[in-house]
């Protein structure tokens, strides 16, 4: 592997974007396990003297920040956790799925017209404050409102320009020629998909399944107009810790934020190869 | 099928045109689920059937009885209710006793408080019925009603009269109208007396040496300030930055900054617009309400530009500031220990501050803003039980009741909860800053309740926080403002808004109606 040093400026300069990045988890994590007093505290308390986990047990225990007399808190997280799982997880699923095979017919064959592509991220050409209203009227007259089908859908709708574009991207930098030998091989056109395109675009695949998966796990407006008890996700959640004797529950809010980083931290770790080569994939094109 | 209400109101009417018998009219009425004592003392009344039901009892009690009929001929025993995060606390204590003895299930649908006014206009278009109660505050009714999405109360409060303008009772005069009334009907039932006024620190106002220097300084007695320049003369005197102790901690926030504006606004005897609805805060005034928060920066909180109500009421409370001013919650916090350290038992607090017109004479003017009310969806199942929730709530002996409560907003709104207050009430507020809630709130112009209001307002709030930070003059930041209120005059209909904006300043209290020359309009 190749290795090379830092001159000592690009050194300072890494470490100074480091800090960029990096403070804002570290002050979420030092909240997370702040109690009460230390939250708001002036001048800022870095480091709490006490460290707890009484946010964290507040997350699906709403009763147990009481020890320390604050009140309000009525709901749990669980059910948001539980809702953001299933909706980022379904909704990503079926996203990568449904763009894989578009942008496989669309490189491969030229499905549609030349400008299907465009049509397809037309999607993403509004701003999402302006169709929520369309789907609650839509959702509501078909039922769909408040429901993980109806976010689930919209999920699906919202990201799928992304997953058909970057996955088509991908496809396209891929030799049609490795495709054409595994044909004249015997495998079938299908054959030769499943066997050559995807596994040699899994790069890019796990890059788009993060991308989108990080889309749905923190978006915010649709899963707030259309839902009211049965469905709720994280970034909503979030925005609900406030009561009236303490204000904003920064640590509980912290708290919860650690939470909905832990997967997309796992994710990554676990996937990082494949990201570093999906992220770079097709940078060189033929 | 005709439901129970009917019945009984037929029932009512039959017996005062006497087409039944009393026998028969106690049996019909207990079979409608009315109780023995109310049927009977009904039956016997002078004042006829009719009348006699809806006068024998308090608003708690008619509402009640409401509440059992349009309970036993509910479909849906659950009543939804949208209300703002933070306000539960208000209302769960009522829970086991609407289940156990109503069978009807409260569910609460919690949404953070900017948000509350936008799910209603959602609910307008999408007309799910998911709502009973909704949850708004008075700013929100106008474009409510108009959008259809709740219902004018008016029948409902003439038939069960929940009391709202009772001089002993009611509602406080004049957030009795300018909190829930839109073009003089009934949009929604207050449950919040949301109105800021003035917290100073006792203990450093006792402090005899600071009071001898004080009054050796300025030739008077060092107390709470009755005026705006003592206002100032305090904050700059009290404010020892190197100690960590500040004059004031008024905010200077994005979205909170408009009020420090509005309420000194109309103590100089302005309102937002004239009789035709040309903006008036662009005037003499209103750049002399700027320039006075302006130099008043300099005593300010080091946080005050980034001030939340949560983060600047323990800022207060761990001491470091002599003066802030604070809606009613604020002195909640400052008294309990808990979140007041510094500062329990070490509250003065006063009406909002005079100032002086230009005849010389003094006014006194405060701001109601905010104020959360229940509103009836049009679309809930069972609106008349979701009345009947809004009234028995607000009712003066079950809101005396829930008002203490911890974990929510609700705050004193009715003459008794301040004049005649429990003991609840009075360990939770005390009972000399309940008498100058009263005072103050006798004196309260509303916030922008009228068609458009979160815009105006929103524009205003924009406005001022440039000037605030410098990056544009008194002058040119309300003009700036009043140019973009123009516009949204124009959009919404200048007709439409005059109308709603006139019936709410023929509401006001008299001095401040002659210094803005309402009466003249």
């Amino acid at each position: 592997m190749l290795t090379k040093r830092l001159s000592l400026v690009q050194a300072v300069l890494m470490a100074m974007a480091l800090v960029v990045v990096l403070f804002p988890v570290f002050w979420i994590l030092m909240t997370a396990i702040k109690p009460p007093t230390d939250w708001n505290a002036s001048p800022a308390i870095w480091f709490p003297s006490q460290p707890t986990l009484i946010n964290f047990k507040t997350l699906f225990d709403p009763a147990a920040i009481r020890e320390y007399g604050v009140g309000g808190v009525s709901q749990a997280a669980t059910d948001a956790v539980f809702g953001s799982i299933l909706a980022s997880v379904t909704a990503t699923a079926i996203s990568v799925a449904i763009g894989l095979f578009s942008a496989i017919g669309i490189s491969r064959y030229g499905n549609g017209s030349k400008s299907t592509p465009l049509v397809i991220l037309s999607g993403r050409m509004f701003p999402p404050a302006a169709i929520a209203v369309p789907f609650v009227i839509m959702f509501s007259t078909i039922g769909l409102i408040d429901s993980f089908t109806g976010l689930i859908a919209i999920y699906v709708a919202v990201t799928l320009p992304f997953s058909t574009w970057m996955i088509k991207s991908f496809v396209d930098d891929l030799p049609r020629e490795i495709e054409e030998a595994a044909m004249m091989d015997g495998r079938s056109r299908i054959g030769a998909h499943l066997t050559v395109t995807i596994p040699l675009i899994k790069g890019g695949l796990f890059a788009t399944t993060m991308f989108v998966f990080i889309l749905n796990w923190s978006e915010f407006m649709f899963a707030l107009v259309l839902s009211y008890t049965n469905v709720s996700t994280i970034p909503v959640q979030l925005a609900k810790y406030v009561t009236a004797t303490a204000g904003t529950l920064y640590g509980v809010q912290a708290a919860l934020a650690v939470l909905a980083m832990v997967p997309l931290v796992i994710v990554g770790y676990l996937i990082q190869s494949h990201l570093a080569r999906g992220m770079t994939f097709g940078a060189i094109k033929q | 099928m005709k439901d129970k209400h009917e019945t009984i109101d037929e029932v009512l009417a039959g017996y005062d045109a006497g087409r039944m018998s009393r026998r028969g009219f106690l049996g019909k009425m207990a079979a409608l689920g009315v109780g023995a004592m109310v049927a009977n003392a009904v039956s016997m009344s002078p004042l006829g059937a009719v009348k006699a039901f809806a006068a024998i009892s308090g608003p708690e009690e008619r509402a009640w009885e409401l509440a059992k009929v349009a309970a036993a001929k509910a479909t849906k025993k659950t009543l939804t209710l949208l209300i703002p995060t933070g306000s539960i606390g208000n209302m769960t204590p009522y829970v086991d006793k609407w289940k156990k003895e109503l069978g009807i299930t409260l569910e609460f649908i919690e949404e953070p408080d900017e948000v509350v006014h936008t799910k209603g206009m959602q609910e307008a278009v999408a007309k799910t019925g998911r709502y009973d109660v909704m949850m708004p505050t008075a700013m929100s009714y106008p474009d409510w009603i108009d959008s259809g999405v709740i219902y004018d109360l008016t029948d409902w409060t003439e038939k069960y009269d929940p009391e709202l303008f009772n001089p002993d009772y009611g509602v406080v005069f004049p957030a009795s109208h300018h909190a829930q009334l839109y073009n003089g009907r009934v949009a929604g039932l207050l449950n919040d007396g949301d109105q800021i006024t003035l917290l100073c620190r006792a203990d450093h106002l006792k402090n005899a040496d600071k009071a001898k220097k004080f009054e050796d300084t300025f030739g008077y007695k060092l107390d709470v300030p009755k005026t705006w320049s003592e206002y100032y003369t305090l904050a700059k005197f009290m404010h020892d930055p190197a100690a960590g102790f500040y004059g004031s901690l008024e905010y200077r926030s994005p979205y909170y900054v408009k009020w420090m504006f509005m309420q000194r606004l109309v103590s100089k005897g302005r309102l937002y617009f004239d009789g035709e609805m040309n903006p008036t805060f662009n005037s003499e005034e209103g750049v002399a309400a700027l320039e006075d928060m302006l130099a008043m920066n300099e005593f300010l909180h080091p946080d005050a530009f980034s001030f939340t109500w949560s983060s600047n009421y323990n800022a207060f409370g761990r001491g470091e500031g002599f003066m802030n001013i604070v809606w009613p919650s604020g002195f909640k916090y400052s008294k309990a220990p808990s979140t007041g350290p510094a500062t329990t038992g070490n509250i003065a607090a006063t009406v909002m501050p005079a100032d002086t017109l230009k005849d010389g004479s003094l006014l006194h003017a405060g701001l109601f803003c905010w104020g959360y009310g229940y509103a009836v969806s049009k679309y809930s199942a069972n609106p008349e039980l979701a009345y009947a929730y809004a009234q028995w709530m607000t009712s003066p002996t079950i809101s005396s009741d829930a008002i203490p409560y911890l974990g929510g907003y609700s705050d004193p709104y009715r003459v008794n909860h301040m004049l005649k207050p429990t003991q609840r009430l009075k360990d939770t507020y005390s009972p000399e800053y309940l008498q100058t809630l009263y005072d103050n709130m006798v004196n309260t112009v509303p916030d922008f309740c009228l068609p458009g209001g979160f815009e105006y307002q929103d524009a205003l709030d924009k406005q001022v926080h440039a000037c605030m930070t410098g990056a544009k003059k008194p002058k040119e930041a309300l003009d700036d403002a009043a140019r973009v209120f123009d516009r949204i005059t124009r959009r919404i209909g200048k007709d439409k808004v005059k109308k709603s904006w006139l019936a709410l300043a023929k509401n006001l209290a008299e001095p401040i109606k002659k210094a803005a020359g309402v009466d003249t309009w």
